[in-house]
């Protein structure tokens, strides 16, 4: 049992890494918050995962805000920011795709050093997936850092917000829902906030 | 006596049944298209042909351009003797492991991207310096995908590998062996030249990879690199199939057991070749630029593949 709870916790966290690194692969603003979109669902399904054979029933709820929130709501404001920008295909990241991709790879390793010691303190089943929760929140940070159309740079924030929910879930079986349901507001108001920057942050970055 | 007579057939079958692989995916790339498309044996036809034609060379070649062939189809072979075929526990493992095998492709593929210099044409050139640009991305990329196969197994033999997932089948399950099997498949579909990285039906000059380099050759040196070609992708079908997906394979070295192999490697080959057809059929061509990228995509995955198997062995 506690097998099979490892390897599923585990495929889960790696698919959303490998969602973190759709982003560095596509061009496409769609197609970052599709990924993005997918990343939630996948952190929804890992939750409930959590809650069932953790024996932790609040985390069904939990993964039910995730799955309204991050993987309807909020992927939908952005699409309708996408559908009011202009067109900037042209720009660039800052990093090119081939080093973004083998940076990303290096990032993965580093946070697998990293988290060596925290895996051998941890006893829970789930431990060998936070690694992987580490690699997702320094390949999101990445993102941040290397991408300029603004709208990559929010969701690279939001894929961070993941890692950081994901390490949670793995690491600790959750935070206090009240925490947690603090953190979902903080998402959805900063989403709303950053929606209303962005016009101004698209002429500063453009320029 | 038996394990060497087997070894030396399991190339023997490599080596044969590779024309008709390249002539299957042919002809059923042909059927998706809506064309009627020659036979999978029409490969086999156009060696004959091709070898029993006579050469032209150009002045400008030396002895390089003639080694070539030669290099290229043994190395090949070679790397062929070391895969497990039909059964898992076969002598050739002891000739050499993932390494070997690895060394041997490049040494070809590096003897390729040679002969296509040196007759100092501008095709030949161009192949050659697109060639080395994919290889160098692809040969790391297929190494580190079996590694991470060979870290979980803890050894680096082919056999061993197999062997060992064929006991503990709960390896196959999880991100590690996902992962490894996806980088190992892209990185397969660059190294033998197929779409979406190099068009092997064109001769189109602005994306061809492998046709440019083999441009100056003729008569039976041609025959010799696209028999070369062809047992290339037909061996690494098998390492996919046999490495990642062992069930079926021969433990034993009884007939009925080896009977069983035989025919699961057919079947899964059968089944690998209709996938490539099928994916050269809906997928085109990657711009040259964009390669590189896909082919970073493809190490990442392996480099993900083989940290994971690291950390949870």
């Amino acid at each position: 049992m506690d097998a099979l709870f490892s390897r599923l916790t585990m495929t889960g966290a790696s698919a959303m890494l490998l969602l973190a690194l759709v982003v560095m692969w596509r061009r496409h603003v769609p197609a970052y918050v599709t990924a993005f979109r997918t990343q939630s669902v996948v952190l929804a399904f890992v939750g409930a995962i959590v809650a069932w054979m953790g024996e932790v029933p609040e985390l069904f709820l939990v993964a039910a805000i995730i799955l309204g929130l991050k993987g309807w709501i909020v992927p939908r404001i952005l699409a309708g920011m996408e559908a009011r920008r202009p067109d900037d295909r042209g720009l660039r990241p800052l990093v090119n795709t081939e080093m973004s991709l083998l940076i990303s790879g290096g990032l993965a390793v580093a946070a697998y050093e990293l988290s060596r010691p925290l895996t051998e303190v941890v006893s829970l089943p789930t431990r060998s997936g936070l690694p992987i929760a580490l690699a997702l929140i320094l390949v999101s940070l990445f993102i941040v850092v290397s991408r300029r159309q603004v709208i990559a740079q929010i969701v690279g924030f939001l894929m961070l917000e993941n890692g950081v929910a994901l390490l949670a879930l793995l690491g600790a079986y959750g935070v206090p829902l009240v925490v947690e349901l603090g953190v979902f507001l903080d998402v959805l108001l900063g989403v709303l906030v950053m929606q209303a920057l962005v016009p101004g942050m698209e002429k500063t970055s453009a320029g | 006596m038996t394990p060497i007579v087997l070894a030396v057939t399991e190339c023997l079958c490599l080596a044969i049944a590779a024309p008709a692989v390249v002539g299957y995916v042919r002809w059923l790339k042909a059927r998706l298209q809506g064309r009627r498309g020659a036979d999978f044996l029409q490969p086999y036809r156009d060696l004959r042909k091709t070898f029993a034609k006579g050469m032209i060379i150009a002045d400008t070649t030396s002895w390089i351009f003639h080694l070539t062939p030669c290099v290229v189809v043994a190395s090949t072979v070679a790397a062929a003797a070391l895969v497990p075929v039909i059964s898992a526990s076969q002598p050739g493992d002891q000739l050499g492991d993932l390494f070997a095998l690895m060394a041997l492709l490049i040494l070809g593929t590096i003897f390729l991207a040679l002969g296509g210099l040196d007759p100092g044409t501008a095709f030949g050139g161009m192949g050659s310096s697109r060639e080395m640009t994919v290889a160098a991305l692809t040969e790391p990329t297929l190494a580190i995908a079996i590694l991470s196969l060979a870290l979980t197994a803890g050894s680096t033999s082919l056999g061993t590998i197999t062997n060992t997932l064929l006991t503990t089948p709960a390896n196959a399950i999880g991100p590690g062996h996902a992962l490894a099997l996806a980088a190992f498949l892209i990185a397969m579909l660059a190294e033998t030249g197929r779409l979406p990285v190099d068009n092997p039906a064109t001769h189109l000059e602005l994306t061809m990879i492998h046709e440019a380099m083999i441009l100056e050759y003729s008569g039976p040196y041609l025959a010799l690199l696209e028999w070369a070609a062809a047992l290339k992708l037909t061996l690494l079908l098998t390492l996919a199939s046999n490495l990642f997906v062992p069930w079926g394979i021969a433990t034993s070295l009884s007939a009925g057991a080896l009977a069983l192999g035989l025919a699961a490697v057919l079947a899964k080959l059968a089944l690998l070749a209709t996938l490539l057809a099928v994916l050269e059929t809906r997928v085109a061509k990657l711009r040259l630029f964009r390669v590189p990228e896909l082919l970073a995509v493809s190490f990442t995955l392996a480099l993900l593949a083989a940290t994971s198997s690291f950390f949870t062995r």
